[in-house]
């Protein structure tokens, strides 16, 4: 299918227009800070300001919390009540690095097991991507196969182009969404070739760059090296600002919260830099720093690729801009021994 | 003054008066800098002082075991000193590097004057009491009390009062009224008012726990949000729940809070959090006229206990 485009004034219009079969969401910063927001009907303010959200879009499939159930004693047993399907999305604006985010754990909740509160969400969600023209110092998202203006993760791609925004559709559900929208004027040759241009551009504006070759081997390499780990660790305050409001991290915790004969069981995103993640009766396996530090880039970029092909991590640069003590990840990635000489 | 840093942590590693130097290196993005922790005598070269050494270094000492060099911001010293109140820290331990500080540049401050993104900045230096920002090629020029941190404007103490060795000349208290404008907004406010705006901005808390790991008041063992039996408050971020969190905190801390900013700071979605931290500040001033981390030798506030001031209930 042909591309289209549409003038950035008309946006709103755009999005009104979704509204009617999906439920909106789009970069805001009404809450306080950049989020994933509920379209409220006006504002397209963030074409300008918007380069991206401190919460990730993954809290629209994985929320910071949710509730799983209701449960009331009922004689013998207990009585169950489900919360309601997830409601059917449009994620208006998701950069790349997000939507390739998504398409990371999906490994975990679709291909793993199926997990029916993130797949709920998931399954019926419609993402619109736009891409990066200002990716930010901290953005490294080229070292690790993104490229801050394309995407093979969303349904329909955005490129800015000027007064307009250029609309490539990139899967069948894209087409079809495209195909039932109104207002879009079809692209000229020349729209396509500056949409070509300005992905290029961007491309080359990611300047922090990783080293991952061969990354899982260099993890395995140094992974008993407490020196190296402990140095590595030395300044990290044990928050959960990378972990949490990283897009690929997952780990959740699961609680109950009972009240006479009658409770919720949420679930809330958990954090391994915590030492109460691995707290035990008996024992801490992971009582120390160094060794909970070691486990998030372990995780990111040795275990998860070993289980699931893919590194968890995308170079969307918010662990790096939000750590308070500026913990890096790509000086620490960058530090990892090459394999041989390692050992000492 | 970044040069006799580096002269007296290198000295003090080779003599052997401590095992540790904590200090600020450059960090990796513009205008940061980075916590610095080394047992290295070379990697005292690397030690800077500028306007963006934000942390509050005072918080990494509880963790630490040996003899600390420690570079030491007014605000820091305060903190080091409830910390030896408080049995936390010797006094033996720790060679306190004095830095007189004019305040530490906020970047968010920054932004808004500029008009842009710091990553658009190009350049932004502290001279004297003026602020001075290049970008596409123009320069911009503000009063620094417009670009530092709402806690460096407050700030009672910006040289150390404690220290071993100072680098730098003393620096006076800018005194600023504009450093509690977003308190006297809220005690504006009609209760109904100021409950929904608490609602609001504590309904985007995450509990990543930055604001208790970055403060070198919030030294516990364990946190009572940790505890399961009882469990005093929900682990997940539910709002209210983290509303309990932070006003347990800041009970927690008072009479310790020096009003370094740091929670507030390090907060990732922003929360004011210092608007609770600063009002709590004042009521310890104000009912016990103490100010935390003046006087290694006074008692610590809320855990000394002296018979003539105790209630019959406790006598």
């Amino acid at each position: 299918m042909a591309s289209k485009k549409i003038n950035k004034k008309d946006i709103a219009k755009l999005l009104n227009q979704w509204s009617r079969d999906f439920a909106v969401f789009a970069p805001s910063r009404e809450s306080g800070v950049a989020t994933m927001a509920r379209w409220g009907g006006k504002d397209t303010g963030f074409l300008d300001w918007y380069r991206n959200t401190v919460v990730a879009p993954k809290a629209n499939f994985l929320p910071q919390m949710e509730e799983m159930f209701r449960f009331q004693k009922d004689g013998e047993g207990y009585h169950i009540e489900l919360p309601p399907d997830g409601e059917k999305q449009l994620i208006f604006g998701i950069r790349p690095c997000d939507a390739r985010a998504l398409a990371i754990i999906d490994a975990n909740f679709k291909d793993l097991y199926q997990d029916p509160y993130y797949l709920s969400r998931r399954n019926n969600a419609v993402l619109i991507g736009l891409g990066c023209t200002s990716p930010g110092e901290s953005c490294f998202c080229t070292s690790l196969g993104i490229s801050p203006a394309e995407s093979n993760d969303v349904d329909l791609m955005l490129t800015d182009i000027g007064n307009e925004l250029l609309a490539e559709a990139v899967s069948a559900a894209g087409k079809k969404l495209i195909a039932k929208t109104s207002g879009l004027k079809a692209a000229t040759r020349n729209d396509e070739a500056r949409a070509k241009e300005v992905k290029k551009t961007a491309h080359n504006k990611v300047t922090r760059k990783i080293n991952a070759e061969g990354i899982v081997e260099r993890l395995l390499a140094c992974f008993d090296d407490q020196g190296f780990w402990e140095k590595v660790a030395a300044k990290c305050i044990s928050c959960g600002i990378c972990t949490l409001l990283c897009p690929t991290c997952y780990c959740f915790d699961i609680n109950d919260e009972l009240i006479k004969q009658q409770g919720t069981r949420f679930r809330s995103l958990d954090s391994c830099a915590f030492p109460v993640y691995t707290k035990m009766p008996m024992e801490n396996p992971r009582a120390e720093k160094w060794k909970r530090v070691r486990q998030k880039v372990c995780h990111k970029y040795g275990f998860f690729p070993m289980s699931f092909k893919d590194i968890a991590c995308t170079g969307c640069g918010r662990c790096v801009r939000l750590c308070p003590v500026n913990w890096d990840i790509t000086q620490v990635i960058n530090s990892v021994p090459a394999k041989t000489g390692v050992k000492k | 003054m970044e040069q006799k840093l580096r002269n007296e942590a290198r000295a003090l590693l080779e003599q052997g008066k401590v095992d540790w130097i904590i200090g600020f290196e450059p960090g990796s993005l513009k205008f940061t800098t980075t916590p610095l922790i080394t047992k290295d005598k070379n990697d005292t070269e690397r030690l800077v002082i500028n306007p963006f050494i934000t942390n509050n270094l005072a918080n990494f000492l509880t963790g630490i075991k040996g003899r600390v060099g420690i570079v030491t911001k007014g605000c820091e010293s305060r903190s080091i000193v409830s910390l030896i109140q408080d049995n936390k820290v010797a006094r033996g331990d720790v060679v306190i590097l004095g830095v007189p500080c004019p305040g530490i540049i906020d970047l968010s401050k920054v932004e808004k004057l500029a008009g842009k993104h710091r990553d658009e900045l190009d350049d932004i230096t502290r001279e004297k009491d003026r602020v001075i920002i290049k970008v596409d090629g123009k320069t911009k020029e503000f009063p620094a009390t417009q670009a530092i941190f709402d806690h460096c404007l407050a700030c009672e103490l910006p040289t150390p009062k404690e220290y071993d060795i100072l680098l730098g000349e003393p620096t006076p208290p800018i005194a600023s009224p504009a450093a509690q404008e977003n308190i006297k907004k809220l005690k504006q406010m009609a209760p109904e008012e100021r409950w929904a705006f608490w609602e609001k901005e504590l309904a985007r808390c995450t509990r990543c726990y930055a604001c208790r790991n970055v403060c070198p008041a919030c030294f516990c063992q364990r946190c009572f949000v940790e505890e399961t039996e009882p469990q005093w408050v929900l682990p997940a971020p539910r709002w209210q729940d983290n509303l309990i969190f932070q006003i347990i905190r800041n009970i927690h801390v008072a009479g310790r809070c020096t009003d370094c900013g740091e929670c507030e700071r390090a907060c990732p979605v922003k929360i004011p959090l210092r608007s609770l931290t600063r009002e709590m500040y004042d009521i310890v001033g104000e009912l016990f006229q103490f100010k935390s981390g003046m006087d290694k030798d006074a008692l610590p506030l809320l855990t000394h206990y002296a018979e003539q001031e105790a209630e019959d209930l406790f006598r």
